[in-house]
């Protein structure tokens, strides 16, 4: 396959570039956890991360927003590589919406305390406003009616859907998932990717580290295959998951039971 | 053998006086312990390294000498290295305050480190500043975890304010002691004694019981 045909396979490639990987190393002691990631994230794109375990694709995300440094390569963000200081990182943080697979919701605050938290304790916005956007978000997640609600006291997949709400809050450029439903039960799985998928379709950039396969497949423009640290392949979904190009990418995803 | 209950009725202005200083150290003492204890706490935390290896030091000298053995160090060792001559009161209340003082250290220390890193990277992602995590969401829960630790501290501290008596302040143990030096009504000054340091405690242990239910939080 030449170049030119994975341009034209990449819908979204002449975007502008939102998030671009360059050769990007992490290491943990001896382990490399990253070892040389190239990616880019176009806007408006789904780029969905898939591999086994432990193989680096938490960590980029988590190198994304600064939560993590690199020793080598390196990430830019709207065109601008991330700043090394804790200052300039706060900024490009308030851009990038993250959740996390443990929802990570603050247990102290109601529902809608936590989506008004960013707002309120980041961009110093009135109680009043930034309840009502907690409220607008809530309702955009369908938990309007759980606003008074306590962590503890809602499920799963709902606890995810604050935490959806919560990132969004900030009114991010980017959302970057990190295994949004590998804690949760089998049946509030669906809700969660369900409003995933309605934020994909209103055009939000989103990065998404997942082992739902259906949902990369289905929602994604681009899919990144890792494994011990690396890229083995990147393409679009139809690539991935009906012609991977790679003996390991067949390997990951029949152990899956997905392809053949 | 008779027993005689009037002398209790007799002395009931020494004894009132008594359990006021009494409830006045043990509140003077967490005046004092509480901010301190914070502040140590902080510096165990965040400090230099060497100034946390002090602080370290200060917790684990405190938390494992017997108080009563701090007390009588208080009495003979404060004056000559302050050159104040501190009253029994307020020597009695120096010890009590560097014993708790440790003790709070670690629960306050105990109470941040038991916020999971999560919680700050939560934060952190949202835009916050490390003091922002730990004002606006590390701290609000971690004392709600430690609420019911210094509580029942407070509890402790309320019945040990009487190893101060060994030093003649005029706290509650003390002054019952006097009376039963001076009329040899050992059994009724021991029970009258007792009766008021329950009737103090037992509404602070259900109080204790109550904010521990109050303020829980279940995640």
């Amino acid at each position: 396959m030449t170049d030119d045909n994975r341009v034209m396979q990449r819908a979204k490639a002449d975007r502008p570039k939102v998030i671009r990987y360059r050769g990007v190393v992490k290491r943990y002691g001896e382990l490399k956890a990253l070892d040389g990631v190239s990616l880019d994230v176009h806007a408006g794109e789904v780029v969905c991360l898939i591999g086994p375990s432990g193989s680096g694709k938490s960590t980029l995300l988590r190198c994304t927003n600064g939560l993590e440094t690199i020793e080598a390569g390196q990430i830019e963000f709207e065109g601008a590589v991330l700043p090394p200081d804790e200052r300039g990182l706060r900024v490009i943080r308030q851009r990038m919406g993250m959740v996390f697979q443990s929802f990570e919701l603050f247990p102290h605050l109601t529902a809608q305390e936590n989506v008004a938290e960013g707002p309120r304790t980041v961009l110093k916005m009135k109680a009043a406003d930034a309840q009502q956007r907690a409220d607008a978000l809530l309702a955009k997640v369908g938990l309007e009616d759980k606003a008074s609600s306590y962590p503890s006291e809602l499920s799963g997949g709902q606890q995810q859907r604050v935490a959806i709400a919560r990132a969004l809050a900030m009114n991010p450029d980017v959302m970057l998932f990190d295994e949004p439903t590998s804690a949760l039960d089998p049946e509030t799985i669906g809700e969660v990717l369900t409003v995933m998928k309605r934020l994909a379709d209103e055009g939000m950039t989103m990065v998404v580290v997942t082992h739902e396969m259906s949902f990369a497949r289905r929602v994604s423009d681009w899919v990144a295959v890792f494994d011990v640290g690396c890229v083995i392949e990147q393409g679009p979904p139809r690539q991935i998951f009906d012609a991977p190009l790679t003996e390991r990418t067949r390997d990951f995803l029949s152990h899956l039971g997905w392809a053949d | 053998m008779t027993l005689d209950w009037s002398v209790v009725w007799t002395h009931r202005d020494a004894l009132v006086d008594a359990t006021g200083a009494t409830i006045l150290l043990a509140a003077a003492t967490m005046a004092i312990a509480l901010p301190c204890g914070a502040c140590l706490a902080a510096l165990r935390l965040y400090a230099w390294s060497p100034i946390r290896t002090i602080a370290a030091c200060y917790v684990e000298f405190f938390r494992n000498l017997p108080l009563i053995l701090v007390v009588y160090w208080a009495f003979y060792v404060l004056p000559i290295l302050t050159g104040l001559g501190l009253s029994p009161f307020l020597t009695g209340l120096a010890a009590l305050a560097l014993n708790v003082t440790a003790y709070n250290a670690e629960t306050f220390r105990a109470g941040i480190n038991s916020i999971r890193r999560g919680q700050v990277e939560a934060a952190m992602a949202l835009g916050m500043s490390r003091p922002q995590a730990l004002r606006r969401i590390v701290i609000p829960q971690a004392l709600r975890r430690i609420l019911p630790v210094l509580t029942s501290t407070w509890v402790s501290l309320f019945k040990d304010t009487s190893l101060v008596s060994v030093i003649a302040v005029t706290e509650l143990a003390y002054v019952a002691m006097q009376v039963r030096a001076q009329t040899f009504r050992v059994l009724e000054m021991l029970s009258a004694m007792a009766v008021i340091y329950w009737l103090l405690g037992y509404p602070q242990a259900k109080l204790v019981d109550w904010i521990q239910r109050r303020y829980a939080v279940s995640e």
